[in-house]
């Protein structure tokens, strides 16, 4: 009954994701004009912002997942951080392989030592670390414990990449939606400006769309482990009882 | 590779690889789904 009372806003936000990303492929690779200096390649911002921006969002719920955890020691929370930590990864991979294929004809290499890309790397491998904690280490509670602290720590990295254009001389572009020195409106020309925001609201509700099938997998994966553990209690003290124990 | 080929392949790459996770979250929801009714009905 509860999931089904769940799958139905799940349908309508999977629904109007995909009308979103209809529309942003539109705007992107037909509405908006080529970029003055770059062309037609400039048009990869259009998903390398909003992936990017979209991982940025996830961490910020791995973020809060895993204080929630540390604090209230709830299952939820941590399912939460989990499953957050996963699309985030996925994201932030798809960032640099974006930024690889926009680098190559525009800086001539497909990857250099840049401090924003270097931090971007440092933050796909933190939270690859994350997942594989959770997967090798066999204590749950424990695991769930330190990939908390990891989710926090790592967290740290998003306000080091955003300020890193800033704070090191870099190949990289400074931003062009989040200066502190302009409105977005002012740095952007309107028309690119819709394709961005088009997508951008593409990708955040396919991410939504995306966390709540991945939350809900996680919740079934635990009641799935409740059940075998309940499953053998129950078996071994039938055993017992059969043995002649207590 | 011209202009438009770096960004097919980017757009190439996104779309395919959210699809793909998408199918692979879905089949790991239906596992799930058949692991937990196996569980249900056990003893």
């Amino acid at each position: 009954m509860a999931q089904t009372s769940q799958g139905k806003p799940r349908r309508v936000l999977g629904g109007l994701a995909f009308l979103f990303i209809l529309l942003g492929l539109y705007f992107a690779l037909i509405e908006a004009p080529p970029d003055a200096y770059q062309g037609e390649v400039q048009r990869i911002m259009y998903l390398h912002i909003p992936s990017i921006l979209t991982a940025y969002l996830s961490f910020l719920i791995v973020f809060i997942g895993s204080c929630l955890f540390l604090w209230k020691r709830e299952r939820r929370d941590d399912i939460l951080a989990h499953s957050a930590a996963e699309i985030g990864v996925l994201f932030t991979g798809l960032t640099i392989i974006e930024g690889s294929i926009w680098g190559k004809p525009t800086w001539g290499v497909w990857w250099t030592w840049d401090a924003r890309l270097t931090l971007t790397a440092i933050l796909f491998l933190i939270f690859v670390g994350y997942l594989m904690l959770r997967s090798l280490v066999e204590d749950e509670d424990r695991a769930a414990i330190c990939s908390a602290v990891l989710g926090i720590v790592g967290f740290i990295d998003i306000p080091l990449i955003h300020m890193s254009v800033y704070w090191w001389r870099t190949l990289h572009q400074p931003p062009s939606i989040l200066r502190p020195d302009k409105l977005p409106w002012e740095n952007i020309h309107p028309s690119m400006l819709i394709a961005l925001s088009i997508n951008f609201v593409a990708f955040v509700l396919l991410y939504f769309y995306l966390l709540s099938l991945r939350f809900r997998l996680g919740e079934m994966e635990e009641e799935a482990k409740r059940l075998k553990l309940y499953g053998g209690s129950a078996k071994l003290t039938a055993m017992s009882m059969s043995n002649g124990g207590a | 590779m011209g202009p438009w080929g770096f960004v097919f392949l980017a757009y190439g790459v996104v779309w395919g690889a959210l699809l793909l996770y998408l199918a692979l979250l879905k089949r790991r929801r239906r596992k799930a789904e058949a692991d937990l009714s196996r569980l249900g009905d056990g003893p």
